[in-house]
């Protein structure tokens, strides 16, 4: 045991010393810091300011197109709000019955995808700047200033030279371009088009805040624009037959998508529906109150208790959550495994294992091994989730924000005490593989090509990873999971899913003795293999050893 | 059996498959001894030691060490070089040495202070904290003889301890040895190389074809072939011929250009075991041969060995 412990100690010291440990040690936290400050940064910082150009020759949608994309930057300025007051305000005012009596703004908590009329009162109650004054009194000492989210899209004037914008010397208000796109009616947008091409190639920049940009979309609205509404059973033709009304260019297919053409056609019909309802005798009112009208609907999952069954973004990542966690276990035992690989081929290539085997026995060895890189596995995935709680801690805040759901889901779900579990008899079944491996190849190039044909084995779970979340007790999650090689990945990837009891009694069981047995075997390899030389031995040759 | 032994082998068989690697061997070591283990490559000399390290069991036979069935009982009180050598790369050298010992039994801090100590004593201290890949081949093998015996151990084994060194490490590897013979440590340790087996070498062993062919002391091992008188003369030498102590004569080839200006021929004589080379010498004088020069020269190790061994031993590289 003693020389175990000495054996172990030094896989250990010397393996925690490599380079490659503390890579792997550092880049989990880095990768995990990066995912959730990238899209931050992106939003926040780095996004472009995507310019666009919007002619509207028939002069009646341009407002509220403008308005729409405003409402849509005001409901963003709200959502940040709200997460700068979940963490800036101190906690005791924010307890639910002191909210009305503070009059902090009901919108902070109320605000939702449909319900527009939050919005629009946080609007006219005058928007970030009134909101902030109510909170100044109870924000924490020190917090920061709230800053506001920018703007995702602005509008731009036609470039110098374009579509009847000839005077170079006053080319910059939006008022000059709505003016002149409404009073020089003769503009052909066909011949517009075609000259706006070279600005959203990004051939040619336009100019926004005195700095060049590249203008990423076109919006081209015609003056019979009324001719071309469809209008389903009044006898008028179908789109197909007049073409495309409103004429939405961009180069960009993914990015216009992001909003811009959503909220554009969205304010277009809303106002043309709104008109046609007017058209046919309705009441304003009531369209607007028909308008808000909508059934709440929420999504229940049975298995969760009573009371608390509606699916939030908690259930979401606790159902995703597990998939990260395979992969995670996948690493570590790879790269633990390939750690004892290597110091296996270093003592047998070397010839150490001599000097070694006069000092301890062979299982006293491969068990010194086993527990000193198992170690080295613990201490990295140990500091895998100390970082990571770490990380989501300090970014948690917010309601919404994924960081304080997921700690909220680690905190709660058996995930972290399975991965422990399965990474220790995963890493021992294939350790135990790798210590047969090992000790019957002479150099490393010789244990790679057999390596190969290991992983390949083992990139099964990988690929099914993603797939086994969407049905985790079905016939291919089920049938992996009994494949001992495969249990840790496949039950660790089902392990939010309540899986029938007797897959994850059986399959620990089934892992466990199997692992056993592997490392029995190993053992027995192991004894033979580590002082052979020369050629590695045929199967045949190995399962004598086995039994011999 | 001899309770003084530090090492005995009795019928120690081993295969292979169906390759006989070492076969009835069988010798024992007294304290205090420094023998040489030589043989031919693929005599069975490794293959025996490791059987003695408990590394690999013999197939029949038993061996005791320091009165143990198994080296490892007392690995403590044992040390070893094998014959490759080979170090942790990245491992720092003192932290080697402190290592290999402190499997061997002593305590963390002991064996630093002990892996510092000898560094130091053989000229290697200012490599103790980088990594051995920074050693040359040379240094790296003292460094692994130094783990070797850290623990200061009462029975080491060597294997082949001269490959590879120049001659000033061979000096330094002999010096080791002797250190610790000066301290009545017992040393087995192989080599091909007749000059050390010589210069250090109490007691030898000689395997070839994984048989031992001769075990004893040197004067003994040269005993085994006839012992030879070389002189050189212009007369006629029959009456030499005839004498019965003389087992051969034969002239020494010319082409080594033993044939002298004068017309002066060289003979090899060899003669009977314990026969008296002055004897010769006078019959000489008493035939009136007139002698140029008369040469008594004992054996070299490597006469015997390769007089034992056979032509195998050229084929093998034997020197």
């Amino acid at each position: 045991m003693k020389y175990t412990a000495l054996v172990a100690r030094r896989e250990y010291v010397e393996n925690a010393r490599t380079k490659g440990f503390w890579i792997g040690l550092l880049t989990f936290p880095i990768v995990i810091f990066l995912m959730i400050q990238v899209p931050v940064w992106l939003t926040e910082k780095v996004a472009p300011i995507r310019a666009f150009v919007l002619v509207d020759e028939s002069g009646r949608f341009e407002k509220l197109i403008e308005s729409a994309l405003e409402k849509a930057h005001q409901q963003r300025v709200l959502e940040a709000l709200r997460e700068y007051a979940a963490r800036n305000v101190t906690r005791s005012v924010r307890s639910a019955g002191a909210k009305r009596e503070l009059n902090l703004p009901a919108e902070l908590d109320e605000i939702n995808e449909q319900n527009a009329q939050a919005l629009e009162t946080f609007i006219n109650h005058g928007g970030a700047e009134n909101v902030l004054k109510q909170l100044k009194p109870w924000l924490k000492p020190g917090a920061p200033a709230f800053s506001e989210p920018r703007r995702r899209f602005v509008r731009v004037p036609l470039p110098v030279g374009i579509g009847g914008n000839e005077d170079a010397s006053d080319g910059k208000g939006l008022s000059l371009v709505a003016s002149a796109a409404t009073s020089s009616s003769n503009l052909d947008l066909a011949v517009l088009g075609r000259e706006l091409k070279p600005y959203l190639r990004g051939q040619k920049k336009v100019e926004v805040d005195g700095r060049a940009v590249e203008l990423s979309a076109a919006i081209l609205i015609p003056r019979d624009i009324e001719q071309k509404v469809v209008r389903p059973g009044a006898g008028s033709p179908s789109a197909q037959s007049r073409g495309p009304a409103i004429e939405y260019w961009s180069a960009n297919v993914a990015e216009g998508g992001a909003g811009l053409k959503d909220e554009a056609e969205r304010a277009v019909n809303g106002e043309i529906r709104r008109r046609e309802y007017l058209a046919r005798g309705m009441d304003a009112a009531v369209i607007r109150e028909v308008e808000h009208t909508y059934a709440p609907f929420a999504s229940l999952n049975p298995k969760k208790e009573a009371g608390q069954e509606t699916v939030n973004l908690g259930d979401k990542l606790k159902q995703w959550a597990p998939s990260g966690f395979v992969y995670l276990l996948w690493v570590a035992i790879f790269s633990v495994t390939q750690m004892l690989l290597g110091n296996i081929i270093e003592e047998k290539s070397n010839r150490i294992i001599e000097v070694l085997l006069s000092s301890v026995t062979p299982g006293e060895l491969m068990m010194g091994k086993l527990f000193g890189i198992a170690a080295v596995g613990l201490t990295l995935i140990t500091a895998w989730m100390l970082s990571l709680f770490g990380i989501l801690s300090w970014k948690a805040g917010g309601v919404s924000d994924v960081a304080g759901q997921l700690l909220a889901v680690l905190k709660t779900s058996n995930l972290l005490p399975l991965f422990s579990l399965y990474f220790l008899l995963g890493y021992l079944l294939y350790a135990g593989l790798i210590l047969s491996l090992g000790s019957v190849c002479n150099t490393l190039k010789e244990a790679q090509s057999y390596m190969g044909i290991i992983t390949m084995i083992m990139m099964v779970p990988l690929l099914t990873m993603t797939y086994i979340p969407t049905d985790p007790n079905g016939v291919v999650a089920r049938l992996l999971s009994w494949v001992p090689i495969y249990t840790p990945f496949t039950m660790m990837n089902r392990a939010a899913a309540d899986p029938p009891l007797i897959d994850l009694i059986g399959t620990l069981v089934l892992l466990v003795a199997s692992t056993v047995g592997v490392l029995w075997m190993a053992g027995k390899i192991f004894r033979i293999g580590i002082l052979r030389t020369g050629q590695p031995p045929k199967i045949v040759e190995m399962l004598r050893w086995v039994r011999g | 059996m001899n309770m003084n032994a530090m090492l005995e082998l009795q019928n120690v068989t081993k295969y292979y498959g169906a390759f006989k690697a070492v076969d009835e061997v069988s010798f024992s070591l007294a304290a205090g001894t420094i023998c040489g283990f030589l043989g031919p490559n693929g005599a069975g000399k490794t293959t025996t030691l490791r059987m003695i390290l408990d590394i690999i069991k013999p197939t029949s036979g038993t061996i005791t060490v320091l009165g143990r069935p198994s080296a490892l009982e007392v690995r403590h009180r044992i040390g070893y070089l094998p014959e490759e050598k080979g170090l942790y790369k990245k491992m720092k050298t003192w932290s080697v040495i402190a290592y290999f010992a402190t499997l061997k039994g002593l305590s963390r801090k002991a064996a630093k202070q002990r892996a510092y100590e000898l560094l130091e004593r053989y000229g290697l201290k200012d490599f103790a904290i980088k990594p051995t890949d920074a050693l040359s081949k040379g240094m790296g093998q003292k460094v692994q003889m130094l783990a070797a015996i850290a623990h200061d151990p009462e029975f080491v084994i060597l294997d082949e301890p001269f490959s590879g060194l120049d001659p000033v490490n061979q000096q330094v590897m002999e010096e080791i040895i002797r250190d610790m013979t000066s301290r009545n440590r017992t040393v087995l340790f192989s080599t091909h190389v007749m000059q050390h087996a010589e210069r250090l070498c109490d007691r030898i062993v000689l395997m070839a074809r994984g048989k031992k062919i001769f075990d004893g002391t040197i004067p003994e091992a040269k005993r085994i072939i006839p012992r030879r008188v070389r002189i050189e003369t212009q007369d006629d030498i029959a009456p030499v011929r005839g004498r019965s102590d003389v087992l051969s004569v034969r002239p020494v080839d010319k082409a080594n250009g033993a044939m002298q200006t004068n017309g002066a021929a060289q003979w090899e004589l060899q003669l009977r075991e314990n026969a008296d080379p002055q004897s010769i010498l006078q019959f000489c004088f008493e035939q009136r041969i007139r002698l140029h020069s008369f040469n008594q020269s004992e054996p070299t190790l490597h006469e015997v060995f390769v007089q034992l061994v056979g032509p195998e031993a050229k084929e093998a590289g034997f020197r």
